[in-house]
């Protein structure tokens, strides 16, 4: 199927988006990597009147250190992280997801803001950005606010975005020598939705694990952290017992959400799987 | 896909009933919901826009209602057309009864998805159906409860 017909305009400018945004509400658009959107439009599950195209805006490119972060556009797609030298260095988990990402075709062309407004709740972007803490700098016509990732996944497709706002791009914490991090996720073929999915950060010590974030995707309608399961790890030493006691903890805080294949309870049982394995292999590591 | 839940609101049991079939309410409570007409006793046709995530598909749709028990339950028929997005179709039963703080609301719903929509939004149509639910009761509580609306009203402007 081709889309319905719609009005184009490649923006200049983030003032000119913004203009155009609230001149034109819910029936603009705005359109980057197109690999969600575009999909959508074909099938004619959505119809706007205009299309904004910002891939022109260069504030809203570029991976780059500003003093104590690292700083990602939104319009950097998955495969300049992937193959990112600065990613590699101070926020290495993000260029382990990158390969997860759907295929090749999509990661060359969909962005990293892109995912992370979407909200989809299996996606990678939103958990790994809940992992690193990363915070969402946001403009609008009032100006600029930042939010953190913590608060910024509100609900299914819903993020603290407003309709009248732009995610300009995100500033993470850089990575220390002693960041560790594990990036696990399940699918039935590779590039498919993830069944179920962890991106777990953390700073060690010797055996000891401090400053845990366990961020699971696709298990419920945002990227959830393990919040009692990172205090139960958090500053004790990493015994096979403690890794079961943060498992069980998991399984049992996480409110997890059946889909089309896979039940709820599987998906709680996948929980423990999948961050036993993420222990493990930061205790390895 | 099924979809069972239930949920407490803070008014009587004639209030929460009163307001389930009074088509103003629900007109401002359904989420999208751009019009709504009572036909019949049995008959409430509506139009929705179903917004969730990219997607933005208007549906017209029909309710029937069957089994009304007075203040205490009834069973529903529906079905709705989006067009080129699709179809829904389902039955729905929802039940009244007191309860600590109000009136407890419990609903299940057995409903099929098809067409365009089904294809593709299916990895998160019952997450969808479940948000849809949720913002649903929430807009219904405060319609039914003036102070709550007061305060929001008051937080617009």
């Amino acid at each position: 199927m081709k889309a319905a017909a719609f009005d184009y305009i490649k923006a200049q400018s983030v003032p000119e988006v913004l203009a155009l945004m609230s001149k034109h509400g819910d029936d603009a658009r705005l359109i980057a990597g197109g690999q969600t959107l575009l999909a959508t439009l074909n099938m004619r599950l959505s119809e706007p009147q205009l299309l904004i195209d910002i891939t022109q805006l260069a504030e809203l490119n570029g991976i780059e250190l500003s003093g104590e972060h690292l700083w990602i556009g939104a319009l950097v797609t998955h495969t300049e992280i992937e193959n990112s030298p600065l990613i590699q260095k101070y926020a290495p988990i993000l260029g382990a997801a990158a390969p997860h990402i759907a295929h090749r075709a999509i990661r060359n062309l969909g962005t990293w803001g892109g995912s992370l407004v979407y909200g989809d709740p299996a996606a990678e972007w939103p958990a790994c950005s809940l992992a690193v803490n990363a915070t969402m700098v946001l403009r609008g016509l009032q100006g600029e606010r930042r939010v953190l990732a913590a608060d910024f996944f509100v609900d299914l497709y819903t993020t603290a975005l407003a309709p009248d706002e732009i995610l300009m791009g995100t500033e993470i914490p850089l990575a220390n020598t002693k960041q560790v991090f594990s990036f696990q996720e399940l699918a039935r073929r590779h590039g498919d939705y993830a069944i179920a999915g962890l991106a777990a950060v953390a700073q060690k010590t010797g055996q000891t694990l401090t400053a845990c974030n366990f961020a699971f995707f696709s298990i419920a309608t945002t990227p959830v952290l393990a919040k009692k399961a990172q205090a139960i790890v958090n500053g004790q030493i990493l015994s096979t017992e403690l890794i079961a006691a943060g498992v069980a903890m998991a399984r049992s805080e996480i409110e997890t959400m059946d889909d089309i294949t896979n039940s709820a309870a599987a998906k709680t049982h996948l929980v423990g799987v999948l961050l036993e394995r993420a222990l493990k292999t930061m205790l390895a590591e | 896909m099924e979809l069972n839940g239930e949920q407490l609101i803070a008014a009587s049991v004639p209030d929460v009933w009163r307001g389930l079939n009074d088509v103003a309410i629900l007109g401002k409570a359904i989420p999208g919901c751009e019009a709504i007409e009572r036909i019949s006793s049995e008959e409430v046709h509506a139009k929705v826009m179903f917004k969730i995530g990219p997607v933005r598909a208007r549906f017209a749709g029909k309710l029937f209602l069957s089994d009304v028990v007075d203040e205490k339950s009834c069973s529903m028929a529906f079905e709705g057309s989006g067009g080129a997005a699709g179809f829904a179709k389902g039955r729905s039963r929802v039940e009244l009864s007191s309860a600590e703080g109000g009136t407890l609301v419990s609903y299940t719903t057995e409903a099929s998805i098809g067409g365009k929509l089904g294809q593709i939004g299916g990895r998160l149509i019952s997450a969808s159906a479940k948000k849809i639910a949720d913002d649903f009761f929430q807009a219904f509580a405060k319609e039914l409860d003036p102070t709550a609306k007061q305060m929001l009203d008051g937080g617009a402007t």
